[in-house]
């Protein structure tokens, strides 16, 4: 857990990107993440997020198709590995439990 | 590009700025999503805005994750590319050696050549700023607004005392006098040595305001003692062995004795002022009461006023100030003539027009050669390099195929030449040890080059060791990285990817309009040298022994002559102020005829008896020679005389009545004599007189027969020790003398010589090399030719014809520039050699003759080697 430590915006855009499916590529990603969290994201940021993520063995990648909006570029698209997904439900589990062992503090869960 | 289509591509900046920073691998993905957003951005807002927005993602993208890493380059194992450079150069260097040994050769002389020539010009230049005040030293010097200005660096007398009561600019002042060939005795040891020195009176503020320090005796005392002497260590030396010099008496002119306080440390090698004999000031009036007296018409030679100005005080109030000073000193009509001004000490060295040794602009004339001798000798490696390009064509495929980028094959390049360089420094810095004593004895200087004491030199070699690599390296550098892998490893390469032969032209052309500008200033000065030498000066110079007279008494010089006149080898006597041409005179006023008012310009005085006209060979033109007198009675007049007073023919002065400003004397014009020259070619004839005073006399000129020289020599010496058994003999000839004339000339001229031969042997070792090359390449062609039936002459024209062209070429460019450059150095010379074709078709010839020997040797071989060797192998 400790050295494969999932920073709390590489955990956001490891998940969108297991949301997204065959369309998790950069401008997707960036796109719907920008709308869940309401607030402006720059490519620099989800890049860095991805290439740490790819460094780190939570994530593959490979060369999709190439749109004229791109410019002729072709995108990357981003896969979740099965290590990704046990991290991430293990995370979840940490939450959970600590959800668990909170006390009541008259504050309404969302 | 349309409008539209400009505002649907994002900002072109930000694209290349994209393109530089971000990893390769990442670039296609992150610009193909930064293009994407853009697109959105276009939908939603302005282009301007979507614009802005991709700019400033630009800038953001620059994080560490995702741009190109600087130091990703380092990561390779630096070093060892380094030493496989080295090792790779180096063999080059083996497998080619006669390339090697052109190159090497080349630049060690030229960097021989710019290192001599540094030293120099920095020598020249480091002249009297050893004083600590140095920005405050000034010497006075006079102006004479006459006819024409001349000006002086000696001043009257009076000049140190009034500026020291009248006015408060100076914080110290002192006089100076120097006067050479004195006879120098020391009576306290017993052996008595005799020594012809040149010595100097000086006032103790003297060592005020320059910086010759004392290693014996008290500051603040020497000199103001009258009869007393401060000397140099030298000088101690020299005088007394190691005897302790305080205290010791030394003699001048076997009538006056000084008492030793005080020892100088030796002069440095970088001062103008060599005396090292001073005497107190006071005693100027016993060695020449005109001299010491407050005249303030006379300006005599070497009296010298030093001052050190009040820190606050600029040269230029000071030079307000003169016309005052002439004013209360002069009558009307002389203060206009008489003017002063000051001169920085810095100014000493290089103004010739007050006896400064030598112009600033022989020594950047000096400076150019220097430059042009890199400049040739990195041409040489340039052509000699690109030329050879090709043979390292497989190796720079290979390197270019495993990786090599166009920087790291720069490098390697330059690490080659720099291989080269440095070697070529290392033998150039020796050689230039092993020549600096020639050098020194030429020029009669003493330089020497110590890397470790010498800052600038310690500065200049890098800084010439960097700029000699990259001038010759970087060309051949960016030719080989830029050769394309695939064609060098087919062998396709051809001379037209090495750089192409219109560069080497150029560059020949270069090197040879180089050699030719500077032969033909060679030629030009040699003519002009031989022109001062040879052409008639209008007196005899030749066969006549100069001596100067030490006593002046009328009865010694009687015996003096009576004695000498009857040896065998002498022909003819004559006693002299000077001899007709000679590097100092006098010259005074002058009233023609009863003329009320002086005339407005000088005339020169020669005094001499009536063997004057005929041991010097001097023309009379109209009436007759002088009669023998001791003092001023008849006068006889040269041409240039006779035209300033106005007068039609010679003729019609002769009988008039003339006064001249010596002791304000009078008498009749008995004769004129044909124009000589007076003094060297650089002036022009000035307007003189000859005279005879008995106690002007200051030497004897004896034509002698040169039949038995050595003889005649002995015998003037034992007929001089007779009848001045106290002084020393010493004698020189005439054509000596005026040889003499052109010592700073000469000096040029044979430092010209020496570089400008460098010069030519850098650009014939480059050509060689650049031939060998082509005779190489031309094997084949050759071989062909041959066998087709070329004769020997066709093929040698085939090597020559391309050279002959470049040469015309660079003779049309340097030939202009040549006439330009030497008319100008003419310009100094009164008297002067016409620039003629004859020069130009001269050094036309001389370069065609070295260049085609250069070439011939290798193109003689190609056109004689049998087609059948290098046919075969095809």
């Amino acid at each position: 857990m400790k050295k494969n430590r999932l920073g709390e915006f590489q955990e956001l855009v490891l998940m969108t990107v297991i949301v997204l499916q065959e369309d998790a590529y950069g401008v997707e990603i960036q796109r719907n993440l920008e709308e869940r969290l309401n607030e402006h994201l720059s490519v620099g940021a989800i890049q860095t997020a991805l290439k740490r993520m790819v460094e780190k063995g939570f994530l593959t990648s490979e060369f999709g198709e190439a749109t004229q909006k791109r410019g002729g570029k072709r995108k990357r698209i981003y896969q979740a590995t099965p290590y990704a997904h046990r991290v991430l439900r293990e995370m979840k589990d940490i939450r959970s439990s600590l959800w668990q062992a909170m006390p009541d503090l008259g504050l309404s869960s969302t | 590009m349309s409008e539209t289509d400009k505002n649907t591509i994002p900002p072109q900046w930000s694209v290349k700025l994209l393109r530089f920073l971000l990893k390769d691998e990442y670039l296609e993905e992150i610009q193909g999503d930064m293009e994407e957003r853009f697109q959105d951005n276009l939908e939603q807002f302005s282009a301007n805005k979507a614009k802005r927005l991709y700019a400033w993602d630009t800038l953001k993208l620059f994080r560490p994750m995702l741009i190109r890493e600087l130091k990703r380059d380092y990561r390779l194992n630096h070093m060892a590319m380094f030493q496989n450079y080295f090792k790779i150069g180096w063999r080059n260097l083996l497998n080619h050696k006669g390339y090697a040994l052109i190159n090497v050769l080349g630049l060690t002389l030229g960097i021989t050549g710019a290192i001599l020539i540094f030293t120099l010009v920095k020598y020249h230049l480091s002249f009297d700023t050893f004083h600590a005040e140095k920005d405050r030293i000034y010497r006075v010097t006079s102006e004479f607004h006459q006819e024409e200005i001349s000006r002086e660096a000696n001043v009257p007398q009076p000049m140190g005392k009034a500026l020291r009561d009248d006015y408060t600019f100076a914080e110290k002042i002192a006089m100076v006098y120097s006067d050479s060939d004195l006879l120098v005795s020391t009576p306290s040891s017993e052996d008595n040595k005799k020594f012809k020195e040149t010595v100097a009176f000086v006032e103790p503020e003297f060592f005020d305001i320059l910086d010759f320090p004392l290693i014996q005796g008290d500051k603040n005392t020497i000199l103001t003692e009258p009869n007393t002497v401060i000397i140099t260590e030298r000088i101690a030396e020299k005088f007394f062995g190691d005897k302790n010099p305080i205290d010791q008496i030394i003699r001048l002119q076997n009538k006056w004795d000084y008492r030793i306080t005080g020892v100088l440390q030796d002069l440095p090698i970088n001062t103008d002022r060599r005396d090292e004999i001073y005497l107190s000031y006071s005693n100027l009036k016993d060695y020449n009461s005109w001299l010491a007296g407050d005249s303030w018409r006379g300006v005599a030679g070497g009296m010298h006023c030093f001052m050190l100005l009040k820190p606050e005080v600029r040269p230029s109030e000071v030079n307000k100030v003169f016309p005052e000073l002439s004013k209360k000193y002069y009558n009307e009509r002389d203060a206009e003539i008489y003017q002063f001004k000051l001169q920085h000490i810095s100014d000493i060295h290089f103004n010739p027009d007050l006896g400064g040794y030598l112009a600033k602009k022989n020594l950047w004339a000096l400076s150019l050669i220097g430059l042009f001798l890199i400049i040739t000798a990195c041409v040489n490696f340039i052509n000699l390099a690109t030329a050879q390009a090709l043979r390292r064509a497989r190796e720079i495929g290979l390197r270019k195929v495993l990786g090599s980028k166009r920087g790291q094959l720069f490098w390697q390049f330059i690490t080659e030449t720099a291989i080269i360089t440095m070697l070529a420094l290392v033998l150039a810095f020796a050689l230039a040890q092993l020549l600096l004593p020639y050098l020194n004895q030429l020029l009669d200087i003493r330089l020497q080059i110590n890397i470790f004491q010498d800052v600038y030199l310690l500065i200049f070699l890098p800084i010439l060791l960097l700029v000699v690599i990259l001038l010759s390296g970087s060309y051949p550098g960016l030719i080989m990285a830029g050769f394309q892998p695939v064609l060098a490893l087919k062998g396709k390469l051809s001379q037209k990817h090495a750089g192409g032969f219109s560069l080497r032209r150029g560059l020949v052309v270069t090197q040879f309009v180089i050699s030719q500008l500077l032969i033909i200033g060679t030629i030009v000065i040699a003519n002009q040298m031989s022109y001062s030498r040879e052409t008639d000066m209008g007196f005899t110079k030749d066969a006549i022994v100069m001596l100067s007279v030490p006593e002046k008494e009328k009865s010694t010089i009687g015996a003096f002559n009576s004695e000498i006149s009857q040896l065998a080898g002498v022909e003819k006597v004559a006693f002299c102020s000077r001899a007709p041409a000679s590097e100092g005179w006098a010259s005074v006023t002058v009233r023609f005829g009863s003329r009320t008012e002086n005339e407005n310009f000088d005339i020169t005085v020669k005094a001499g008896d009536h063997q004057y006209v005929p041991t010097f060979g001097l023309q009379l033109v109209a009436g007759r020679n002088l009669q023998p007198s001791d003092t001023v009675r008849e006068f006889l007049i040269n041409e240039t005389a006779v035209k300033r007073f106005g007068e039609q023919s010679p003729q019609d002065v002769v009988g008039k009545r003339m006064r001249i400003g010596l002791n304000n004397s009078e008498g009749t014009i008995v004769g004129v004599v044909k124009d000589f020259h007076n003094t060297s070619f650089h002036e022009t004839i000035a307007p003189l007189c000859i005279t005879t005073s008995t106690k002007w006399y200051s030497s004897c000129a004896i034509k002698i027969n040169l039949d038995n020289l050595q003889f005649t020599l002995s015998a003037l010496e034992t007929s001089w020790k007779e009848v001045f058994p106290n002084h020393v003999f010493e004698y020189s000839f005439l054509d000596e003398q005026i040889v003499r004339f052109y010592e700073t000339d000469n000096m040029i001229f044979r430092l010209i010589q020496i570089f400008t031969s460098i010069a030519i042997v850098i650009g014939c070792l480059g050509l060689y090399g650049l031939i060998s090359f082509m005779a190489a390449q031309k094997t084949k062609e050759v071989g062909v030719r041959k066998v087709l039936g070329a004769s020997l002459s066709s093929i040698l024209w085939l090597f020559g014809q391309e050279f002959t062209r470049l040469l015309i070429l660079a003779f049309v460019i340097a030939a202009p520039l040549a006439w330009w450059v030497m008319q100008n150095w003419l310009e100094n010379f009164t008297y002067r050699i016409e620039i003629g074709a004859g020069i130009f078709t001269l050094a036309l010839a001389a370069t065609f003759l070295v260049a085609m020997l250069t070439v011939s040797f290798q193109s003689i071989k190609a056109a004689l080697a049998n087609p059948v060797d290098s046919l075969r192998s095809e």
